[in-house]
């Protein structure tokens, strides 16, 4: 049976659905993302999750027992906030101690645990700062300490590194990803930012207005999109309607192709003509923008030597491997 | 931002706030109720209702004499006031802006020296001799300019800040306009909301202004506030009436004054 | 450069008008006031102060300016949180009217407004006898210090309201759904996380109305006719009444007021640097 089971989960706002009838089960120590665009639901859905926005209709089970009649308090879940939430007229100590206290520990258990969980994340020195004094990625770090201190069962983060910048998120992703591993936490993370969600989860729920569109792990939400929403949100996938399908493959296409760029080799000959437009260098990559058959297309080469720069205008040759095309709806 | 969900919060929460309300109403009400009572003495409710305080007091020329009085004291000190500030606002947020930090403690003063205060050497100073104002209006435009000060003061200065005046006046400038010229043809246009809606609260504050005007100049020159004092003794209708119409029209000047605020954008 | 330079000077001429009125208006007469507050008639020196604490007097006058104005900030502060918390909780019309209506009653203040009292709740007001035949009191006297407390927090509330409103803006929501989630119930919000956040804004609000209370003169001669005994009626007996003028002494008394504005003042500051560092 699942750990975490949402079941029939109802929404709506002054009216407006957030969302209709959402089902999904989560099994325990699952790293789960939410993945999506801003609006789709999926912070409504944590939220919803941890109380602190009621439901219309449904059920949210953890480990059997419903949530829904439950207040925060009860529920026993962590979480950690886009704008890390601590309280700013306490030290870091006296942060991560706060749920300890409101359960009631004594004095000394808490101070043995705060200091084994800020160990885990790196912070034991910074114990007596105040929140003020410390840096995004520090306050993150508190913030995520404070929510496991308390050992909860379900552990949810609603993007908590996109206040972050770049090199200190991908360092937070790791940390945090190993963390779980080390605890076996069950964790639900929310983003809209599709590298995150394909490096961190063992699962990938990929929502859109209010719905479940596909769920699944990195690889078959990346190599086989179900639609043209997912396949344009991750990736960067060309997408063909029926018609240009059809001219580019030069046989009857009945549906919308998707074609991942790094599927199509480029090369001085073979049989699919096509002439370079543009190209961009990506670092490790060059993406080349063709055009075969009137067709526009996308394709990346890894940049291994001179000869994969093709200059503007040059004529090249495609080749596209026909287990990567996908039929979208 | 915050969800507002209804429920028995939200219960607490109105019951609260038409608690307050009904604090806030219950003198206006009783008087506004007084105002209009053919008589109400020892008793729970007025006897009647009748309009004719309100006629007997709008036909009262000593009444007239002191709105009208009123009205032109205010309106001096902040003709007084636009006169003396505008000119160094600019100064001071263009030439000089390490001076906002000296003026934000001046304007301090008219707050924290009470009028009761200020009377005592006003009144000695300006009581007789070269510059004796004592009992004239003049002495009582001089001090509200100063009562005026911190609201002008602060609201124009926000304005300033808001329209960026460096970056206005250097592109003027630049597009071959004097000093002069750039001051009254780009900033002050951009100030008139934000100077229209400090003049009408700072002329409600002032209207209702007792201290200055009872102790530095009394029955000389009556304004509103220091003749509905020397009223006291006269029928309660008669004052209810006189509360509720003064009331009135700085429940205008306010509204005018919120209405012009939410217009800003 | 040269034109920079004169320019400069030009626009420095511009501050003189203003300077000029304002220290006829405002310096001048606090000038005068504080050091004639040390002239005596013999003289240069503390007599006038001395004179104002050996009076019992005058030590009430004091003594009751600092009563009601505690009170009154006290009650009007509270009203003013338990009022501006739920404002902000309560749908858009509703809050924006009683807001409106707020700011608009916070004009009612001095002359107007204790007329209005009187007519409530004076010995024959319709309060006083709504109050009386419930059986709630005995009898009301509103020309007591009670009643003064009374009609002082009426006009703390919508200033209070005007300055906390805008303060729990510092509370974030997440802070509340964080300590939800690790266990807290409201109580434990308030008293570990909510109050402490808002204590500078607290303490600043109450010692604006703690200013505000001392200084007013406006409401307390209008009800009493000046026959009350409170620091700011003294000081203008001795300036402006009928009996004996003593502008020095009534200098000293001025600068007490002002010593004790001061002094809370200081207090209050105090008291911030002691409270948790504010960020940001």
């Amino acid at each position: 049976m699942s750990f975490v089971s949402v079941q029939n989960l109802q929404k709506s706002y002054g009216g407006s659905p957030v969302f209709n009838d959402i089902n999904c089960q989560i099994q325990r120590g699952e790293f789960v993302t939410l993945l999506g665009p801003s609006g789709c639901g999926k912070s409504t859905l944590l939220r919803c999750i941890a109380g602190l926005t009621a439901v219309d209709s449904g059920k949210i089970l953890l480990d059997g027992s419903d949530l829904v009649p439950l207040s925060p308090q009860k529920r026993g879940i962590g979480m950690v906030f886009q704008s890390y939430a601590l309280f700013p007229n306490m030290t870091v100590e006296q942060n991560v101690a706060f749920g300890l206290r409101m359960q009631k520990v004594n004095a000394d258990d808490s101070r043995a645990r705060v200091r084994e969980v800020l160990q885990l994340v790196e912070l034991q020195d910074f114990a007596s700062r105040y929140p003020h004094q410390l840096s995004g990625g520090q306050c993150q770090r508190v913030a995520l300490a404070r929510s496991l201190v308390t050992r909860p069962r379900l552990l949810l983060l609603d993007e908590p590194l996109s206040a972050l910048d770049a090199r200190i998120r991908k360092h937070l992703r790791e940390q945090i990803r190993q963390i779980q591993r080390e605890l076996g936490l069950t964790t639900i993370f929310v983003t809209h930012d599709q590298e995150e969600a394909l490096t961190m989860s063992d699962r990938i729920f990929l929502m859109n207005q209010g719905r479940i569109v596909q769920s699944g792990d990195a690889e078959a939400l990346y190599t086989a999109p179900v639609d043209a929403f997912a396949a344009g949100f991750i990736g960067n996938y060309n997408l063909l309607d029926a018609v240009s399908a059809s001219r580019l493959l030069q046989r009857p296409v009945n549906s919308r192709l998707a074609i991942r760029p790094e599927a199509i080799a480029l090369s001085l000959n073979g049989e699919l003509e096509a002439q370079v437009r543009s190209h961009s260098l990506l670092g490790n990559v060059i993406r080349y923008r063709v055009e075969a058959r009137g067709v526009e297309l996308l394709v990346d080469v890894l940049n291994r030597s001179s000869a994969d720069l093709h200059p503007d205008g040059q004529r090249v040759f495609l080749s596209i491997d026909p287990t990567a095309l996908c039929e979208v709806a | 931002m915050s969800r507002a969900e209804p429920g028995t919060g939200g219960l607490y929460h109105r019951l609260v706030v038409y608690l307050l309300f009904i604090i806030l109403l219950l003198p206006l009400a009783g008087t506004l109720l007084y105002s209009l009572a053919t008589s109400w003495s020892a008793s729970l409710l007025p006897s009647g209702l009748t309009f004719k305080w309100y006629l007997a007091l709008w036909s009262d020329p000593r009444f007239l004499t002191a709105f009208a009085q009123s009205l032109l004291v205010c309106v001096g000190a902040l003709l007084l006031s636009v006169l003396l500030i505008l000119p160094l606002l600019f100064v001071v947020h263009y030439h000089f802006p390490r001076l906002d930090a000296l003026m934000n403690i001046l304007i301090l003063l008219p707050f924290a020296v009470p009028p009761v205060v200020s009377s005592v050497g006003l009144l000695q100073l300006y009581g007789s001799g070269p510059m004796a104002m004592v009992g004239t209006p003049w002495i009582l435009i001089g001090c509200y300019f100063t009562v005026a000060l911190p609201f002008m003061y602060r609201a124009i200065t926000n304005n300033l800040q808001a329209i960026n005046l460096r970056d206005l006046m250097d592109a003027a400038q630049l597009l071959g306009a004097s000093t002069f010229q750039a001051a009254f043809l780009v900033v002050l246009p951009n100030l008139r909301k934000g100077l229209l809606v400090a003049l009408l609260l700072s002329f409600s504050f002032l209207f209702g202004e007792f201290v200055f005007a009872n102790l530095l100049v009394g029955t000389r020159y009556e304004t509103l506030q220091v003749y509905l004092n020397n009223m006291r003794n006269s029928s309660g209708h008669f004052n209810s009436a006189l509360v509720i119409s003064y009331f009135l029209f700085v429940l205008v000047l306010t509204w005018a004054a919120n209405r012009l605020n939410k217009d800003k954008s | 450069m040269n034109s920079i330079k004169r320019s400069k000077w030009l626009a420095a001429l511009f501050l003189l008008p203003f300077a000029l009125f304002f220290i006829i208006f405002q310096i001048a007469p606090l000038a005068w006031v504080a050091i004639h507050s040390l002239q005596a008639e013999s003289g240069w020196g503390l007599a006038n102060f001395s004179k104002v604490f050996q009076s019992r007097f005058y030590r009430q006058a004091i003594q009751h300016s600092l009563e009601i104005s505690f009170w009154s900030s006290l009650f009007g502060i509270v009203i003013a949180i338990l009022g501006s918390y739920s404002l902000r909780k309560v749908d858009s019309r509703l809050r924006d009217f009683v807001n409106a209506f707020a700011n608009m009653t916070s004009n009612f203040s001095g002359v107007p407004l204790a007329f209005a009292f009187i007519i409530l709740l004076g010995f024959n007001g319709a309060l006083t006898m709504l109050l009386k035949q419930a059986g709630i009191i005995e009898d009301f006297n509103l020309y007591s210090k009670a009643g003064l407390i009374i009609l002082y927090t009426y006009f703390q509330i919508p200033l209070g309201v005007l300055l906390l409103y805008p303060a729990f803006d510092a509370l974030r929501d997440d802070w509340r759904e964080s300590a939800e989630l690790l266990g807290a119930n409201a109580w434990q919000y308030w008293r570990h996380i909510g109050l402490p956040v808002m204590t500078p804004a607290l303490l600043g609000t109450f010692v604006i109305l703690l200013a505000n209370a001392l200084g007013a003169y406006a409401t307390v001669y209008a009800l009493t006719t000046g026959n009350f005994n409170v620091l700011p009626i003294r000081i203008a007996a001795l300036v402006a009444g009928d009996i004996s003028l003593d502008p020095n002494l009534a200098s000293a008394l001025a600068m007490i007021l002002v010593g004790l504005m001061t002094l809370v003042t200081v207090v209050h500051q105090w008291l911030l640097k002691r409270s948790y560092h504010v960020a940001r």
